[in-house]
């Protein structure tokens, strides 16, 4: 099938190891091991049991919050209501754990369910009126946050199950128990995008959206359900805040979610994905939030201050897509 | 009359703008008060700068997230010049400027050398100059400011006209001659209705995009130094809450997200329908988080509103 060829990335060979070293998966693994190594031989506590827990429960949250973006670049959009989405989505599970005292695994659902609504309204927008993401969610993202603090009154509900609490304190094997729900979307995402035909029609739409819609696929349905995926999965990032938080807040992701925004594209870029849509990849999107992640806690750790973070992290995305530009014009070069 | 309303840009706005203004001094006689008319004005003024920052990227199609944190970081540079090694207002205040010309040289170099998305480049360089800020204020305000600066930023001529006025007004006039009567000016219209076009006109999209984000970062950086003398301290959250503010007034102001198309006058009328809304709802005591929502649906209105017109044009075009 025509569909197929969009998909890029090919399966590697079990023996071609030449071609799997030159991944840009294979790249963020070691670009990890070498500032694991350096942040351990600088500070022994990096490695500590206390610091894997932390660094692993960041790791998961951060990474959630990469996939979401990922999910609307794979149709050539972008969203810079992740953030809203996601503190809107923790509100109402903080709310309706709070005042309504839903069980908790309900609860759960009803947040996630918010935050792929919410997508939704994104996304039937972006296909309705044919304007561009970029436009569309920087205008929903304060009235989705606008409406939550307006009804909220800019509460903090700390009414939250300690069974709920306790789950994202839990370790396993050294790491957070978080980290569980995490991997369990990644291998989801892996399994849409590579062999689903709804992925691979995502992938299209965003590739090609004319060809797309020529080969049958309806182009403006997948934008709407990667927003909607992209809504669902900012939520489940913003519960697992929750979780380790104790109590839904307001500011928890900055002005108007806005803190998430450098994060959610540092995962993805960092992961090869391209932001006019079409190509991602998962696992690459999983171990560029891993590397953020390693970096900014190995940064603190060595107390090169909280405040030079941000600015070290914007520089790690600048180089990034400069180091991606140059390889591309490599390969291209020595493909002539 | 009806081609007038849908051709020029600034006439809609005006209109709206104008009957707004009647509408809520109608229900509340105190916004024609001298005190309301001053605080109004000194929130255009500063907002006006901060719009027109992001209007010259929007005319070359592209986005600059980065405005508000170029705009904060040249504020606290300004506040801490004076307060930490006691510079001369005027002397700190270029050197602000300049450091908003070298932030937006850098935006333009990245984009037009590399040809990676404006909006990658701007976020990567929002954190570096956000994470700057925060790193040499350490997220305390700068208190010291001269009492010749807090003077500046805070009298008025003529009764309601704030002394901030005449600089934004200054560099409307600018913009305005800029934009169409400069060749340059023409070239960013050019380069952002059609680059490949402007291109094989003899245009180079790589010095025009640099020129137009240097222009960016000169006027964010004046909106953040009016804006430390309006506020009498240098505040590390200085630009936090621009970006929404930039895109809805020249957007109101009917210009093009895809580029070659924007309006100046037009978009000063944006911020006064902005700053207008968000006064009536401080008079009429209303949540000023209502704020966000109501700027929220005018974006989403306003630029349904200029598609619709784009098409109307279009039509018109080829009639």
């Amino acid at each position: 099938m025509s569909l197929v060829s969009s998909d890029a990335r090919k399966p590697v060979r079990g023996l071609d190891v030449k071609r799997l070293l030159l991944t840009n998966e294979f790249g963020l693994l070691l670009l990890i091991v070498v500032f694991g190594t350096l942040f351990y031989s600088v500070s022994s506590g990096f490695l500590s049991s206390f610091n894997l827990n932390s660094m692993s429960r960041a790791a998961a949250i951060n990474v959630m919050i990469g996939f979401s973006m990922m999910a609307v670049i794979a149709t050539g959009g972008l969203s810079l209501a992740v953030g809203a989405i996601g503190v809107c989505s923790a509100m109402m599970c903080g709310w309706l754990l709070q005042e309504i005292a839903l069980p908790w695994p309900l609860a759960l659902v009803a947040a996630i369910a918010t935050g792929a609504l919410l997508g939704v309204i994104n996304g039937m927008i972006e296909v309705k009126t044919r304007l561009h993401s970029f436009i569309v969610t920087l205008a929903t993202m304060s009235l989705f946050f606008g409406i939550m603090i307006f009804l909220t009154q800019a509460q903090t509900y700390r009414g939250i199950p300690a069974s709920f609490v306790s789950f994202g304190r839990m370790k396993v094997m050294g790491f957070s128990a978080t980290l569980g729900p995490t991997l369990m979307v990644a291998a989801a995402l892996i399994v849409l995008y590579n062999f689903t035909r709804v992925g691979k029609e995502m992938l299209a739409a965003g590739a090609k959206p004319q060809a797309a819609m020529l080969s049958g696929v309806r182009v403006g349905r997948m934008i709407v359900l990667a927003h909607a995926l992209s809504g669902g999965l900012a939520a489940i990032a913003a519960l697992l805040l929750v979780a380790r938080n104790g109590a839904a807040i307001p500011s928890m992701a900055g002005q108007q979610g806005q803190d998430w925004l450098l994060v959610a594209f540092l995962g993805p870029v960092l992961g090869g994905a391209v932001l006019t849509g079409g190509k991602i990849s998962v696992v690459g999107a999983f171990l560029g939030a891993v590397l953020v992640t390693v970096l900014s806690n190995g940064l603190l750790l060595m107390q090169i201050g909280d405040f030079w973070l941000q600015a070290t992290l914007g520089a790690v995305l600048l180089l990034a897509v400069l180091l991606d530009l140059a390889r591309r014009k490599f390969l291209e070069r020595r493909a002539q | 009359m009806s081609r007038l309303f849908v051709q020029s840009d600034w006439v809609t706005p005006m209109v709206v703008a104008l009957s707004l203004g009647v509408l809520i001094s109608l229900f509340n006689p105190a916004f024609l008060s001298t005190f309301n008319i001053q605080v109004l004005l000194e929130a255009v003024s500063i907002n006006v700068l901060i719009a027109l920052s992001q209007m010259v990227i929007i005319a070359i199609g592209q986005m600059n997230l980065s405005v508000g944190a170029l705009g904060g970081l040249a504020a606290v540079i300004f506040a801490g010049l004076m307060e930490v090694f006691g510079i001369p207002p005027i002397l700190a205040g270029a050197m602000a400027l300049s450091v908003g010309l070298v932030g937006g040289l850098l935006n333009g170099l990245l984009i037009g050398l590399t040809g990676i998305s404006a909006f990658v480049i701007t976020l990567a360089t929002l954190s570096i100059f956000k994470g700057l800020n925060l790193a040499i204020t350490q997220a305390q305000p700068f208190y010291e400011i001269p009492d010749s600066v807090k003077l500046f930023g805070n009298s008025t001529l003529f009764g309601p006209f704030p002394v901030i006025f005449i600089p934004a007004a200054l560099v409307v006039v600018l913009l305005v001659v800029f934009f169409n009567r400069l060749p340059v000016g023409r070239w960013l219209l050019a380069v952002g209705g059609n680059a490949h076009s402007a291109e094989l006109s003899g245009i180079s999209t790589t010095k025009t995009v640099v020129i137009a984000h240097a222009i960016s970062g000169l006027l964010a950086a004046c909106a953040g130094i009016l804006l430390v003398a309006r506020l009498q301290l240098g505040q590390p959250t200085i630009g936090d809450d621009w970006l929404l503010m930039s895109f809805a007034a020249p957007i109101i102001g009917g210009a093009i997200l895809a580029g070659g198309h924007v309006s100046t006058v037009a978009t000063v009328f944006g911020v006064l329908i902005v700053a207008q809304i968000t006064q009536a709802l401080v008079l009429f005591n209303i949540d000023p988080f209502v704020v966000q929502i109501v700027l929220g649906l005018m974006i989403l209105t306003a630029v349904t509103a200029n598609q619709w017109r784009e098409l109307r044009m279009k039509h018109a075009g080829q009639e």
